[in-house]
């Protein structure tokens, strides 16, 4: 098979799925890129046997229809050093051989097998609902920080899906904190519930175009399909029970305190640095309309403080956290304010943003430090 | 001509299901399976007794499968820690023949002996001792293999699993490699094991018949270590973990010191926020390092490994003390002194500590 295709295009193209592949010394393939010619139409597809992406691009002058993998690292770095013009690839799928010419060259590389690369999860049985790109987008980017990397908890080394009838719910967290997204605008078939596994969402928030574009969502009980009109990715679900999350969202913390996020992010910044390298410990001590933010790390007698003004309507009250957590929480709200709900010092803070995003509900959850002062 | 290398391979037999049978009685002359239980999306097989092996179970195995094939198999959940302390026990063994260990995992590593701290000489006779050790010592079996190279050794230890040695002597390394089934090749997985025998690659004697041209075109760059290793080459040397960090502490002073009053009080002070440090991360250091910078910004350090590891001041700074008189001081003006501590025993890891995080699961 044969065909012609610009080389700046084309990359384009495979870097939006390259980032599935990992480097895997048993089964090479899993190393290449699938291509496969059909008419003028080039499909793309790379796997790391959990998550397969697949990208569809036109190419011109093509002839013969045929399928080859190409080893990914060889024709990507020689893609990021050629400057924008046309390849041709001349491909003889019989002799696995791949011969690139372009203005200033000819290349050579060896491929492998079509039939080698694995299988796509068969989409069987599926229901499936729709949801905008950039929402999907949105609550990929709020959930995907506080996912836990402790593989002795599966369900919580990904991002829960909570479909309702006329919403669907994000859940991520890691034992210490939690986020819960909830987009009022979505309406999904019935109720349910997946869990997705951090990869193929960093593989989808680095792709999905930040537009209302449609995106259909289609799942089973072991597979998640994202599919857009040129790429489309599958993923297996993690087959764990996501824990009770509810049940740890406290319904009434009465104390609330509001204050603006830019400057409570930056003083946290500068005060943590001051703080015990291994806790991270910040106090909040809270007196009336004042919030003084302190840090200390007795062993090498560093101190930081600093005086912020909030309002606050509840008991005075001291109470520590993680700073590391807390600035990554707060980081990730929207607006100018910020309100945190607090009950007592050993219970979980709710940080929520005061300017709404339309149709999102988006809280998150902190449990603080046991303070020892 | 270079010196002929020894390196041995050591290997447990059934590491951590070895482990589990020894501290739990019951277990003994049971199949038992270390790993995820076969509920829910499924653990793996993470190690199978030899008693589970005979009914075909195998590590990396999903565990519903080895309820498949035995019905009456035990999951026990793996106790990594305890591993991870038989583990470091195996390798205080190595370290009493050679410091050139490679460590693969908890379970596996490669020793370079070709010179050995007892100058016992024989490769042979330090691999038996090893495994003399590790039964009468931890009371649990190995398995090892010896040759000249890593590629032969592991696969010698292989050879007589469980409890086994085996030795490939240098003449012997060729003929061997020629009879080796090629799926027994590193890096020969079941694609590339079926593309070999689609070509009628069955042997070492076969990939042998091919030039290193045709190798590499075959089977890409992993065709060059075929080449050389169907001729016994694998000159790839045994590393030893690079681990081995540091905790230290130095300070730079505001002006020169030239007394040796004023270096002592200054190494008291870092001895002081090293011996903090340590505490910290739990650990003890055998090996005291001084650094000394002059005023020319010419800089000099001196170690010295003592008999016990230590994480106390007092020690640390007579230690340092002790360097600073290797250190050239006449007429030299200091600028900084550094002191650190290497060489750990136990680690642990700090992050575990972090009990003062209260969580919203248990």
């Amino acid at each position: 098979m044969r065909f012609i295709v610009t080389s700046t295009a084309l990359l384009k193209n495979l870097q939006q799925i390259s980032g599935v592949i990992s480097a895997n010394t048993v089964l090479s393939v899993l190393e290449d890129f699938l291509f496969e010619l059909r008419g003028n139409t080039l499909t793309l597809t790379a796997t790391d046997l959990e998550t397969m992406m697949r990208v569809q691009m036109e190419v011109n002058d093509a002839q013969g229809n045929g399928r080859i993998c190409i080893p990914s690292k060889i024709l990507t770095d020689y893609l990021k050093n050629l400057p924008e013009q046309p390849i041709t690839f001349n491909i003889n799928v019989g002799e696995l051989s791949i011969e690139m010419s372009s203005d200033v060259g000819k290349y050579k590389i060896g491929g492998e097998k079509a039939d080698d690369f694995p299988k796509e999860p068969a989409p069987g049985d599926t229901t499936q609902f729709t949801m905008p790109s950039i929402a999907l987008l949105e609550c990929i980017n709020k959930t995907l920080f506080a996912v836990s990397a402790d593989t002795l908890r599966p369900a919580m080394t990904g991002v829960y899906f909570e479909l309702d009838k006329n919403s669907i719910t994000f859940v991520s967290t890691d034992a210490h904190r939690l986020v819960q997204v909830r987009r009022t605008d979505i309406n999904c078939p019935q109720k349910d519930g997946f869990v997705v596994p951090k990869k193929p969402l960093q593989q989808l928030r680095a792709t999905l175009a930040a537009d209302e574009t449609l995106l259909q969502l289609a799942y089973n009980g072991s597979h998640l399909f994202v599919t857009s009109a040129h790429l489309s990715l599958s993923c297996r679900l993690i087959d764990a029970r996501f824990p009770d999350y509810k049940a740890v969202i406290p319904v009434d913390n009465p104390y609330k305190l509001t204050i603006n996020r830019g400057d409570l992010v930056s003083a946290l910044r500068r005060v943590s640095i001051f703080a015990n390298k291994t806790t991270n410990q910040v106090v909040l001590d809270i007196n009336g309309n004042a919030l003084q933010i302190s840090a200390q790390d007795i062993d090498f007698s560093y101190e930081g403080k600093e005086m912020l003004s909030c309002q606050y309507s509840g008991e005075d009250m001291k109470i520590a956290f993680n700073a590391k957590l807390m600035v990554e929480m707060v980081g990730n709200l929207d607006g100018n304010e910020v309100q945190v709900e607090l009950s007592t010092p050993t219970r979980a803070g709710i940080f929520r943003s005061i300017d709404k995003v339309e149709n999102e509900d988006l809280l998150m959850l902190l449990m603080p430090l046991m303070v020892g002062v | 001509m270079e010196k002929q290398r020894k390196i041995i391979h050591i290997d447990m037999d059934a590491f951590y299901a070895s482990v589990e049978q020894r501290d739990n009685p019951e277990y003994r002359g049971k199949p038992l399976v270390v790993g995820g239980p076969p509920q829910g999306r499924g653990g793996v097989v993470a190690a199978a007794s030899y008693e589970a092996r005979k009914f075909g179970i195998r590590s990396a195995m999903p565990s519903k499968k080895a309820l498949e094939l035995c019905p009456e198999v035990l999951f026990i959940y793996p106790r990594f820690p305890v591993y991870k302390e038989v583990s470091n026990s195996i390798r205080e063994i190595f370290h009493r023949y050679t410091d050139l260990i490679e460590p693969l995992s908890l379970d596996e590593a490669y020793l370079d002996v070709t010179t050995d701290k007892q100058n016992i000489g024989s490769a042979i006779e330090i691999a038996r001792q090893i495994r003399q050790a590790i039964k009468t010592e931890l009371n649990l079996t190995a398995s090892a293999g010896i040759s000249i190279n890593k590629f032969v050794a592991k696969i010698a230890s292989d050879f007589n699993k469980p409890d086994g040695l085996t030795f490939i002597a240098p003449a012997q390394v060729e003929e061997f490699m020629e009879k080796l089934p090629v799926k027994k090749f590193h890096g020969v997985g079941k694609v590339t094991a079926e593309k070999m025998k689609g070509m009628g690659l069955h042997t070492g004697a076969d990939l042998k018949k091919l030039t290193e041209d045709e190798l590499v075109a075959y089977f890409g760059k992993v065709g060059h270590f075929y080449y050389n290793i169907v001729r016994g080459i694998d000159d790839r040397d045994v590393e030893p973990e690079r681990e081995s960090k540091s905790v230290g502490a130095e300070d730079t002073f505001a002006y020169d010191l030239t007394t040796t009053e004023e270096m002592h009080t200054e190494l008291e002070k870092i001895a002081q926020t090293v011996s903090t440090r340590l505490q910290r991360y739990e650990l003890k250091g055998r090996t005291v390092t001084l650094k000394v910078k002059y005023h020319d910004f010419k800089q000099i350090t001196r170690s010295l490994s003592l008999e016990k590891p230590v994480c106390d001041t007092e020690t640390i700074a007579s230690t340092a003390k002790q360097l600073l008189q290797l250190a050239e001081l006449t007429d030299k003006k200091v600028r900084l002194l550094g002191i650190s501590l290497s060489n750990f025993h136990e680690q642990k890891i700090p992050a575990k500590k972090n009990s003062a995080q209260l969580r919203l699961f248990e």
